[in-house]
């Protein structure tokens, strides 16, 4: 398998080339063109009651769908995430990631997908009660609206809810005010969260809960 | 016509330099700026074609009616144009040929050709998605624009393209409505629905974002409009 990001930070799109008999498995709607040769199935998110729960708790799709390329030569598939922003491809050696909802764009067959428990603070902070652990081996594409800022840290590092897109399992989230009561509420920040660990952490430039809350006053 | 691409590929505007006498037609409400001089006359179909038939046939096909034709008057002017979505832009030169454009992704063109909004390859099937198709035929430059990046692909054989990503192609190439892979069901399920699928020798340009995707994704997060 031969994938390239293109088209940069702003407008990432993914083109993979695959090899006779491989497949891969990409969020529902990602195509945007694919050579004919290529079969499409609709798989669910790894079982019927998970890939509920993935739904109406992990802020991904019901179904999945499967591309293989089942004719003996090469056929290309170009993906997309729906809303402009960056994608990134991460190589998985047995390790895992967590993914915040919505953030899915594409695997290998060899990685599953998961979801677990985040807790009551990452919801409070406004990044969903669950998350998506992407575990095992081959690479996962994931992406958000906004370029990605990659940070390792080591101890704590603050970052605005609804910015963050990607951490490893070895990161704590912890909820708490940007700074005092006062300039908390009115200085727009609120609630922030505090991440605590060491690993990697991986934020959005911008969130489409942003852009939202900028258009909604306007509405009438 | 002389065509500069600006801020290219995010912010994309395009620069057009008339000569005297010189008219260009293009969307209408694409204009950011223009030379004081520039002669405006708004249309229902091309310049000097109108057609009140035609207009109505456009209308009802969810298309907006205008089009604007900018002429400067005494010497050349400057035209800049800019669409609303981030994205691309690129240019074409027809050559006596046709090309099919998606009418949100047509952006302007020289005088000389004829835009066609009446073609119906598609038929209704895909105005459900609120797209309307354009046929442009002639000589001359056109202006093409797109949510997100354009990437060419060179179909020789089938291809099968989202419909919400198709910018413009060759007349060349055949195509129809269909499902991805052979299972209408999984098509569905997949949240693919219905695609285009190409068939033949020429060239289809896509758009690597879908306006109506990112549409739904905003929408989620939008609070209902008061009655």
């Amino acid at each position: 398998m031969q994938a390239e990001i293109k088209g940069g930070s702003a407008f990432s799109y993914v083109e993979i080339d695959l090899e006779p008999g491989e497949s891969v498995i990409t969020e529902s709607d990602a195509m945007s063109s694919m050579d004919a040769r290529l079969e499409l199935k609709a798989i669910l998110n790894g079982g019927f009651w998970r890939a509920l729960l993935r739904k109406f708790l992990g802020g991904e799709t019901f179904f999945v769908s499967r591309f293989s390329n089942q004719t003996d030569s090469k056929a290309r598939l170009t993906i997309v995430q729906p809303t402009p922003g960056e994608v990134k491809c991460e190589e998985l050696n047995g390790g895992s990631l967590f993914l915040q909802p919505g953030a899915f764009l594409a695997c290998e067959e060899t990685v599953s997908l998961g979801l677990q428990w985040a807790g009551l603070v990452s919801w409070i902070a406004g990044e969903g009660l669950f998350r998506l652990v992407v575990s095992g081996q081959g690479k996962v594409w994931y992406g958000a609206y906004g370029a990605l800022l990659t940070r390792e840290i080591d101890g704590e590092f603050i970052v605005d809810s609804g910015h963050l897109v990607a951490y490893d399992p070895t990161i704590k989230l912890r909820l708490q005010l940007a700074a005092g009561l006062f300039s908390s509420f009115f200085g727009g920040e609120g609630l922030v969260t505090r991440v605590q660990g060491k690993g990697r952490v991986v934020i959005q430039t911008r969130s489409i809960g942003g852009l939202t809350s900028w258009v909604n006053p306007k509405l009438y | 016509m002389d065509i500069t691409l600006l801020h290219r590929p995010g912010n994309t505007a395009a620069r057009l330099t008339l000569a005297a006498g010189e008219t260009c037609t293009a969307e209408a409400g694409a204009m950011i700026a223009m030379s004081g001089n520039m002669d405006i006359e708004t249309t229902t179909h091309q310049k000097g074609k109108g057609g009140l038939l035609k207009a109505m046939k456009r209308m009802l096909g969810g298309e907006s009616l205008f089009l604007n034709h900018f002429t400067p008057k005494d010497g050349e002017g400057d035209l800049i144009l800019g669409t609303t979505l981030a994205g691309d832009m690129m240019t074409f030169n027809l050559d006596n040929e046709s090309l099919i454009v998606q009418g949100g992704s047509f952006l302007c063109c020289e005088h000389g050709i004829d835009v066609d909004m009446g073609w119906q390859g598609f038929k209704s099937i895909v105005s459900g998605e609120s797209i309307f198709w354009l046929n442009l035929k002639g000589k001359g430059q056109v202006v093409l624009s797109s949510f997100g990046a354009i990437y060419p692909v060179e179909v020789d054989g089938e291809y099968i393209v989202d419909t919400g990503h198709i910018v413009a192609f060759n007349e060349t190439l055949d195509f129809t409505i269909t499902k991805a892979g052979s299972s209408w069901l999984h098509s569905f399920l997949g949240g693919e629905g219905l695609v285009c699928k190409f068939r033949g020798k020429g060239t289809v340009w896509c758009q690597s974002h879908n306006p109506v995707s990112f549409g739904w994704a905003l929408s989620s997060g939008l609070k209902a409009r008061k009655a």
